[in-house]
């Protein structure tokens, strides 16, 4: 192998796999088609092409490769784009393995645009156009390494340096026009599609399930993905939200697992009120990240009302229905990556149920407590409360009691017979969920009605809006106070409510979130408005700096003068070329005469010399007595006449003239020729 | 078609040439359906990644012209021609390159408009330098092959299309008769005093001295015996014996056209190598002259200029031939 070849087979290589990562990061892909091409690109990149020497039986494995695909495709459990973007991957996975030949590379580097083009319609994130531009580059070098190589001569090395540098301008170039089409390109369709998702970094997170059940551990509460996006208005404006945002409550424990009493409450909806709003509603506008999971709405505490739901699919955007669940918990009915939806809270203070205004089953099971419930819970309670019997100074004091008493902990191990009695009397530490089960069954053994409620706390304001982590997931009590309603009384340490992922994760992942939004708002959301925005933009006038309320400039702004600076420096590009082009020196309509004479003396076998004009030219024909010489005489003259003498050739002048040479020379071709056939004696 | 007519094919076809042809690279056939299917898709599903990619894609079509023509810009092309060029067989050819500004990649040269075959290659040209790019060409037939110009190729920089450039240049190859095995005898030596080797009857060589004769009138003064002349009174001349070389005047016959013309060429030409190896003297006859029998390889190359030439017309001389 010369020097330079192994580099570009590499380059190839790379560029290949950024290809398939470009569709890889779209989660979609089947795993053992992730795992098939990553074995295959380890082995290319490590130069062992495994199918070098069996091409063609190899390739039946693509086909029985294709067959399981087209089943997964008919059994419905793979969708046909993403069967088609694995089989690609897998074409490419052959291909690597298979010996280096201009073909293959050729089919290497097609398949990788067929990647990429996958990867566009299953993935938006912008993961994605960093693996576009890396397979842009890769691909570029190693293609231009290839062209390369097939010039140089057998044995003599590659110039890999020289040329790099002039395609990495290029390339350069390349990627700068492609931003200026992206931006400049006019949108013909009108199909404005919203936020295209996929699950992205690893499996989503849901918080939300039928049950919630005590003992394990508590890993969600290190996970730093964000699961919501939000933005309140009013806006409050602090940098860190100090609210719960409920998803659904909890109101029977059978001293293992919480679950709920009712079930479907109400048939599919575009808007479901949950109770009567006010004049004070908090509204918020929530998108669900793919991170999420789940299809279980989430609303600050206490929502009102939540509706017009969109969920974005890899496909588009579309209406979804929603549907009331027992609980207090509110649907969607179809399942997708993300969706975004429009919600209203009440503010905090109570969800103003009545007791009465409640089903008689969720009345009963308000108080409802697990059989055989240890009984040293309800006689600490006692304890605790000392004859406190209104319902929300005894929540509190029992959740005072239960911070000072129990520590915060996430390493449980295993599940125990009695978790609650584990927690309060044993372990004496737990998480969330454990203090709010705590609280909730103490306050039942005192005829006190509570119930468990599960969503997330807390929120962190980016870029004017706020967002939630996987780790913000928790778990508090609902106590039922007459005239308010139920009433948030959390038990849980205050230190231990939010996310506890590390410091550092959390930033390098708020980054990549903040870059994650620049990408959909400007790339991937990008539409036909936005490109009249940038056009306004160019020329609208600018406002005074510091005084927002003042009129604007009259004059155009800077950039309105450099968008014209450069058109008219295009502008006079194209003239100077256009008036190269129309003033170009024409020849001479006498010169054109002369050349097509020329031609015909050319057709006659007699040829100019060197630097011989046609005035020299019939001074020696007619010399040498020339045939053709008489014929040549006033057309030489008449040429002198037209090109030197001031008198143009007439309209159709030149026609004449060329035809009688044509004539004469034609006639001294017969005679020529009537002489040859003539026999003739040879000298011996 | 005659010869004639098809130089002036060729010139015309230089004429009406543009500045530069494209042509789509087989590899780049593939790219332009897939950013045709890329650009359908990002119409149809308003896809801004699929614009994105688009854009891209159509982004290095751009720059792909603008590398190449720069590839292409400042070049001169000067032939040094061939050594020799027989017909069906490759020969090398060369071609002195040189680019005044900038550097050249992935560069193949050659022969525009022009039955020769084959190509030559420069991977990398730098700025100011002469670079000397050696081609293995073939020509079909024997006969002088009219060069209109020099085509410079190039597919970088990603080999989607190749860009042609052609510097025109005019000259001549005259192509050797095709390089065979000559089975036939060439027949009877000649007789009578033909050729430098002069009449085999007469003992007038440089070999062992085979008898002293008179000296006869007109015969050269340096044959003198001195010795023996002087011991005998009268000039004596020294006869010495003949070497082995015999005189062959091989033909063509007139009246010889297409195929049996052709057949004829090469049997001569193989002939004439044949006996020009052995030391023989070799003239040739053809309609067109007598060529006066001698030996040596520059006779050699005389007879095959004499056959190359054979059935065509045109001038004959060395200076308007490219090589050979």
């Amino acid at each position: 192998m010369r020097p330079g070849t192994r580099l570009r087979l590499v380059l190839r290589d790379l560029g290949s796999g950024s290809a398939f990562a470009s569709m890889a990061v779209s989660g979609q892909l089947p795993t053992w088609t992730l795992a098939l091409y990553g074995v295959a690109l380890v082995c290319a990149l490590a130069g062992r092409r495994l199918f070098a020497t069996r091409a063609k039986l190899t390739a039946l494995l693509l086909l029985a490769v294709a067959g399981v695909l087209g089943m997964n495709v008919l059994a419905g459990s793979v969708n046909l784009v993403v069967a088609a973007c694995a089989f690609a991957g897998l074409i490419a996975a052959h291909r690597l393995l298979s010996a280096p030949d201009p073909a293959t590379d050729g089919q290497v580097q097609l398949s990788g645009l067929l990647m990429v083009a996958g990867g566009a319609a299953l993935s938006g994130e912008i993961i994605y156009g960093l693996f576009l531009v890396a397979f842009g580059v890769l691909s570029s070098l190693s293609l231009a390494l290839g062209v390369v190589e097939a010039a140089v001569p057998e044995g003599e090395p590659v110039p890999v340096r020289q040329v790099m540098r002039p395609l990495a301008v290029g390339v350069g170039f390349a990627v700068a026009g492609a931003v200026a089409f992206f931006i400049l390109f006019p949108r013909l369709n009108w199909n404005m599609m919203g936020p295209r998702v996929s699950p992205g970094l690893g499996a989503a997170t849901t918080g939300f399930s039928n049950t919630v059940r005590l003992g394990g551990a508590g890993t969600i509460k290190g996970n730093p993905r964000i699961v919501l996006r939000a933005s309140l208005s009013p806006d409050p404006g602090n940098a860190l939200l100090d609210a719960y945002w409920v998803g659904r409550t909890y109101d029977i424990f059978d001293g293992q697992e919480w679950t709920s009493v009712s079930g479907v409450r109400s048939a599919s909806q575009r808007v479901v009120t949950l109770r009567p709003g006010g004049e004070s509603l908090v509204h918020q506008r929530v998108e669900l990240l793919p991170a999420y999971g789940g299809r279980t709405l989430v609303a600050l505490e206490t929502p009102s009302k939540l509706g017009n739901a969109v969920a974005n699919t890899p496909m588009g955007s579309r209406r979804v229905a929603l549907q009331e669940l027992g609980g207090g918990e509110v649907r969607f009915q179809e399942p997708s990556l993300g969706y975004t939806y429009e919600a209203y809270s009440l503010p905090p203070g109570g969800s103003g149920h009545e007791f009465r205004d409640l089903p008689s089953d969720e009345q009963d099971a308000l108080l409802t407590l697990p059989e055989g419930l240890d009984v040293r819970v309800g006689q600490t309670a006692a304890r605790v409360l000392n004859g406190e019997r209104e319902p929300l100074a005894a929540a509190r004091k029992l959740a005072d009691w239960l911070q000072q008493g129990h520590a915060y902990t996430l390493e449980l191990s295993g599940d125990v017979a009695d978790p609650l009695a584990d927690f309060l009397f044993e372990r004496k530490a737990g998480h969330c969920e454990h203090f709010a089960t705590a609280l909730t069954l103490m306050l039942r053994t005192q005829g006190i009605r509570a119930r468990l409620a599960t969503g997330f706390f807390g929120g962190e304001r980016v870029d004017g809006s706020y967002i939630v982590r996987a780790g913000d997931a928790h778990a508090w009590t609902h106590v039922l106070v007459p005239g308010r309603g139920f009433v948030t009384v959390d038990a849980t340490p205050p230190a231990h409510r939010a996310s506890q992922s590390s410091q550092v994760l959390q930033q390098l992942l708020s980054f990549y979130e903040a870059l994650e939004a620049r990408w959909r708002s400007a790339i991937v959301d990008y539409s036909f408005r936005d490109q009249m925005d940038v056009a306004r933009s160019l020329v609208r006038p600018p406002r005074k700096r510091g005084d927002p309320d003042a009129p604007p400039s009259r004059m155009p702004p800077l950039r309105a003068w450099g968008a014209a600076l450069l058109a008219g420096l295009g502008a006079y590009a194209a003239w100077r070329l256009l008036s190269r082009f129309l003033e170009r020196e024409r020849p001479h309509e006498a010169t054109r005469f002369v050349d097509a004479v020329e031609a015909q003396l050319a057709s006659a076998r007699i040829d100019r010399r060197e630097d011989e004009s046609l005035e020299e030219l019939d001074a020696r024909l007619t010399r040498e007595h020339h045939p053709l010489s008489p014929a040549l005489v006033p057309v030489t003259r008449r040429y002198l006449e037209a090109r030197f003498g001031g008198r143009p050739l007439r309209q159709g002048e030149a026609e004449q003239l060329l035809g009688t040479l044509k004539r004469a020379i034609a006639a001294e071709a017969r005679r020529t020729a009537a002489e040859s056939r003539e026999p003739r004696a040879r000298a011996s | 078609m005659k010869p004639r007519r098809k130089q002036g094919w060729a010139r015309l076809r230089a004429l009406l040439r543009p500045p530069r042809t494209l042509k789509v690279t087989r590899i780049g056939r593939t790219y332009l359906v897939v950013t045709f299917g890329v650009g359908l898709g990002a119409l149809n599903t308003g896809n801004n990644l699929l614009y994105l990619l688009l854009g891209l894609l159509l982004s290095m079509v751009v720059v792909s012209g603008v590398l190449s023509e720069r590839c292409l810009r400042d070049l001169s092309v000067r032939r040094v021609g061939a050594d020799a060029a027989w017909a069906a067989e490759p020969f090398a050819f060369r071609w002195a390159l040189r680019k005044k500004h900038g550097h050249g990649f992935a560069l193949a040269l050659s022969e525009a408009d022009s039955p020769l075959t084959g190509v030559g290659g420069v991977g990398y040209l730098p700025a100011g330098v002469d670079h000397v790019v050696r081609a293995d060409l073939m020509a079909p037939k024997r006969g002088p092959v009219l060069l209109t110009g020099v085509r410079i190729t190039t597919t970088w920089p990603l080999g989607l299309f190749a860009k042609s450039r052609v510097f025109p240049l005019e000259g001549t190859l005259l192509v050797y008769p095709r390089r065979g095995y000559a089975c036939q005898d060439p027949g009877e030596a000649e007789r009578g005093p033909v050729g430098d080797a002069g009449n085999p009857r007469r003992n007038d060589g440089t070999g062992d001295v085979a008898g002293l004769r008179d000296l006869m009138e007109g015969e050269d003064a340096r044959r003198i015996h001195w010795r023996k002349s002087a011991a005998m009174g009268k000039l004596l001349r020294v006869e010495r014996e003949r070497e082995e070389r015999r005189t062959w005047v091989l033909a063509v016959e007139a009246g010889l056209e297409g195929d049996a013309l052709e057949r004829r060429c090469e049997e001569v030409a193989a002939l004439a190598h044949r006996l020009i190896e052995e030391g023989h003297e070799v003239g040739l006859d053809t309609a067109d002259g007598r060529l006066r029998p001698a030996a040596g390889t520059a006779q050699e190359r005389r007879v095959l200029r004499a056959l190359a030439w054979l059935g065509h017309e045109g001038p004959r001389s060395d200076a308007d031939e490219e090589a050979a």
